[in-house]
């Protein structure tokens, strides 16, 4: 599969999913984007996991509010009726469900990558060479970000500014963390701006680099991409 | 008008963006603070108004969607908000740049156009972001917002009201802080390098 | 031919190198600032390696350590040193023609440093020619040699002057200290060693051996997993209780600014040492030092200094006293020879004084000139 492939697989079970609207078309969202990550056997489950460590925590308060507070569903509220607690409960368990396919998708298609490095996934997208920089650049500045962050706690921890553990201290003083770290990752930019990448012309390095011999879609790509178009044509019939 | 400094700006916004998200947590603070790279970006490439927008929407637009293959799937959702804030701070918060750099610091300025502009940008937010949270999230997008969606709901407000009012209550509060915080990092950023985003003299890249 | 451009700090090397690159561009250029060998355009060693190669490399890879086993690392999370090999190996596999380096060698241990000088000069045979600025080396035989002398006195430091009051430092224990990262191999089981005041030691070890967790853990950022430290016999806990004993002086001197000025950063730095210390520096005092270390203005916003200048600043507080022992993490990097020998001084007058000093250094030039005590980290201990 390819990145290219991938990102469109993605977007559509994710329509797929915002088209359903009820249990039983998620069911068949969900076992479309179960079905292609199952390539990736180990990964699968700590890709449940998480999307389900994200989910957990929204539906856990969607259901105190609108099952526990509430007690019946919007339509029920727009319709001016009664209204049920179960109505409540189908509601939050068809949000849940939608959301926990959007956080799974997502994590099924990174997946089939995760063996990649950064560029050679960002040089095989179909993407305008300037996206393709920003995107690279953006990647590396991150780990240079969280570096800093590391190195400048342990500074700042050290002067007594910050604490490990939650204090009113760190509400005061924890945005310095945040303005140290900022001004040592621009006086690194600056100095690569202003001389190292005009020296060396690192920029044009990198347009060859980005160059990719991948296809912008291969034959796995088309397979999926019909499935998830069924999938989210059965859940535009279910409907 | 994306000359390289210009692209570097961009890509530090949205590195710290991502970042910040991290830091919040270390530090241990309760709060999220997702939109200042997005801010910044805007007063950092002000006076230049259609390239501030661009740049801090697409600054703002790479956090989001590294954040969502990392840390929060539904970010994404939010491009339009990340739109509304790229303009709101563009247009209007970075009228405030000289005020922001001035030294010493003229307090009652400093903090009048902050909060003036943070709660602007909040209530662009909350209605802008206001349709998403209904359709995703139905309504309740975590620990803040949840109690206060569930009064206006218990109240017999509709849904897109409740999340509508829910938002206009806590966002600008949020941005506010947001507002404050790109503030202060534009006031620390040197000046050469902000000298450096100004448009080229040739034609850009 | 290789070039060697020598001279004090502040003497015009650097515009001179930059002059010499212009003339050969495209180059490789590795600065003197932090992560100043990376490109900034890769998130892992691999596309670091990937975005210089050459279609077609012409000559021999320089490798002197296994980058294969580097690829998945991230860049900025590697060593000063280790950013420089890889620096060299990626130009090593490029097609540049020429390269020039502004004190980055300075962050290689003895070996490094020797093979990278070894392979910069062939470079006529590998067809290409180098440039070095470096404060250590002399010329090396075969190189051509431009000396700067004239030095502009904007930053000139003195720290002969400074004479820190005198202290008591505590004995500081470490008692069968452990530490794991989660989900990593260990750092230390139960090493125990003691630090007497009014002594230097110098931390060694290869890379990964501890040096960055010990500094952590002695400044309370991190809490061991079993044993504890003692001062003067007494149980010490800075995970808990904050850090009351070590003034800290980073490598990268940029990430322990509190502030965007100087103004900014002295008064938060006294506010919270307000909180522990016994008796600080006065206004004065601060003043007096921070001129001896070559800054005019309070007004100065620290990241419009020049790095040296930076570095020197970073010294600061360890120099001031204010604390009874001091934490130095490569300090003399970009310094010129005669502020190295300064600095040596100085500390000694520190321990003479009765404060306690632990640094890290590649530069044993500087270390020699420091009665010292080596404390090697090795197979998860602590050996003094």
């Amino acid at each position: 599969m390819t990145p290219n492939g991938a990102v469109l697989f993605g977007f559509l079970v994710i329509a797929g999913a915002l088209i359903a609207r009820d249990l039983g078309s998620l069911a068949v969202i969900l076992a479309i984007a179960l079905i292609f990550a199952l390539g990736s056997r180990e990964r699968i489950w700590s890709a449940l996991a998480w999307s389900g460590g994200i989910v957990l925590p929204l539906a856990l308060f969607m259901a105190l509010v609108w099952i526990g507070i509430v007690g019946r569903a919007p339509a029920e509220i727009a319709a001016n009726t009664e209204g049920s607690r179960t109505a409540a409960a189908f509601f939050v368990a068809i949000i849940c469900l939608r959301l926990f396919i959007i956080a799974f998708a997502i994590q099924a298609a990174s997946l089939h990558f995760a063996g990649w490095t950064p560029l050679r996934f960002v040089g095989a997208l179909s993407a305008p060479p300037v996206v393709k920089k920003l995107l690279v650049l953006t990647l590396s500045l991150i780990e240079t970000i969280l570096q800093a962050v590391d190195r400048a706690r342990t500074a700042l921890i050290a002067a007594g500014l910050i604490t490990r553990r939650h204090s009113w201290r760190n509400l005061r003083h924890g945005w310095i963390l945040v303005q140290t770290v900022w001004l040592t990752v621009v006086t690194i930019a600056i100095g690569r701006t202003r001389d190292k990448w005009p020296i060396e012309d690192t920029l044009g390095r990198l347009d060859g680099a980005l160059a990719s011999n991948t296809p912008r879609l291969n034959s796995a790509d088309f397979a999926w991409t019909a499935l998830a178009i069924a999938g989210a044509a059965a859940a535009l019939g279910l409907r | 008008m994306f000359t390289t400094p210009r692209l570097v700006a961009i890509a530090l916004c949205a590195a710290l963006n991502f970042a910040i998200g991290n830091i919040v947590y270390l530090v241990k603070l309760p709060m999220y603070l997702d939109s200042i790279g997005t801010i910044l970006c805007a007063l950092l490439i002000f006076p230049d108004r259609l390239a501030a927008i661009a740049c801090a929407f697409i600054a703002g637009f790479i956090g989001v969607t590294l954040s969502g293959l990392v840390i929060n799937p539904f970010l994404p959702w939010f491009t339009l908000t990340v739109l509304a804030i790229a303009a709101v701070s563009a247009l209007l918060t970075a009228t405030g740049t000289e005020t922001f750099r001035a030294r010493p610091l003229h307090v009652p300025a400093f903090v009048g156009k902050v909060i003036l502009f943070g709660v602007i940008t909040g209530i662009v937010s909350a209605v802008v972001s206001a349709p998403v949270v209904v359709y995703l999230f139905g309504g309740v997008t975590g620990s803040g917002t949840a109690f206060v969606v569930a009064f206006f709901l218990k109240t017999g407000q509709q849904l897109m009201n409740s999340a509508l009012l829910s938002g206009l209550t806590t966002e600008p509060i949020d941005k506010t802080l947001q507002v404050l915080l790109a503030a202060l990092l534009y006031r620390a950023t040197p000046r050469e390098f902000i000298a450096m985003l100004r448009p080229a003299q040739s034609s850009a890249a | 031919m290789s070039e060697f451009i020598a001279g004090p700090n502040f003497s015009g090397r650097s515009a001179a190198l930059m002059a010499w690159l212009r003339e050969r561009a495209p180059a490789f250029f590795v600065g003197s600032y932090a992560e100043a060998a990376l490109s900034g355009l890769s998130s892992t060693v691999a596309d670091e390696i990937a975005v210089y190669r050459a279609p077609k490399p012409k000559r021999a890879a320089f490798a002197p350590l296994d980058f294969v086993a580097y690829s998945a690392r991230k860049p900025p999370t590697l060593s000063g040193g280790e950013q420089v090999l890889l620096a060299l190996h990626c130009f090593s596999l490029s097609d540049y023609a020429s390269i020039a380096i502004d004190t980055a060698l300075e962050q290689l241990d003895h070996e490094n440093r020797e093979r990278a000088l070894a392979y910069l000069s062939q470079g006529a045979a590998n067809g290409f020619t180098t440039a070095v600025i470096d404060n250590r080396l002399a010329c090396p035989p075969g190189w051509s040699s431009r000396q700067f002398t004239s030095i502009s006195s904007e930053f000139a430091c003195d720290l002969a002057t400074i004479q820190p009051p005198r202290c008591a430092a505590p004995v500081l224990g470490v008692q069968q200290l452990s530490f794991r990262y989660p989900g990593g191999r260990g750092i230390f089981r139960n090493a125990d060693v003691s630090l007497a005041p009014g002594r230097a030691y110098r931390l060694t070890g290869p890379n990964g051996a501890g040096k960055t967790t010990l500094f952590k853990l002695l400044a309370g950022v991190l809490s061991p997993t079993k044993g504890e430290l003692t001062l003067n016999g007494a149980s010490y806990a800075p995970w808990r209780s904050g850090n009351r004993v070590f003034a800290l002086a980073t490598q990268n001197p940029d990430h322990q600014w509190c502030g965007a000025t100087l103004a900014e950063d002295l008064a938060r730095r006294r506010a919270a040492l307000a909180r522990h210390s016994v008796s600080l520096p006065s206004d004065g005092e601060l003043l007096a030092l921070v001129a001896c270390l070559g800054i005019r203005s309070l007004d100065q916003h620290l990241y419009e200094l020049p790095l040296v200048a930076r570095k020197r600043l970073s010294w600061l507080w360890p120099l001031a006293g204010a604390m009874p022992w001091i934490m130095l993490d490569e300090p003399t990097l970009g310094q010129d020879r005669g502020t190295r020998a300064a600095l040596a001084d100085a500390i000694g007058r520190l321990t003479s004084q009765g404060y306690g000093a632990v640094f890290v250094t590649h530069d044993d030039e500087f270390a020699a000139r420091i009665a010292h005590k080596p404390l090697r980290l090795a197979r998860e201990s602590i050996v003094s």
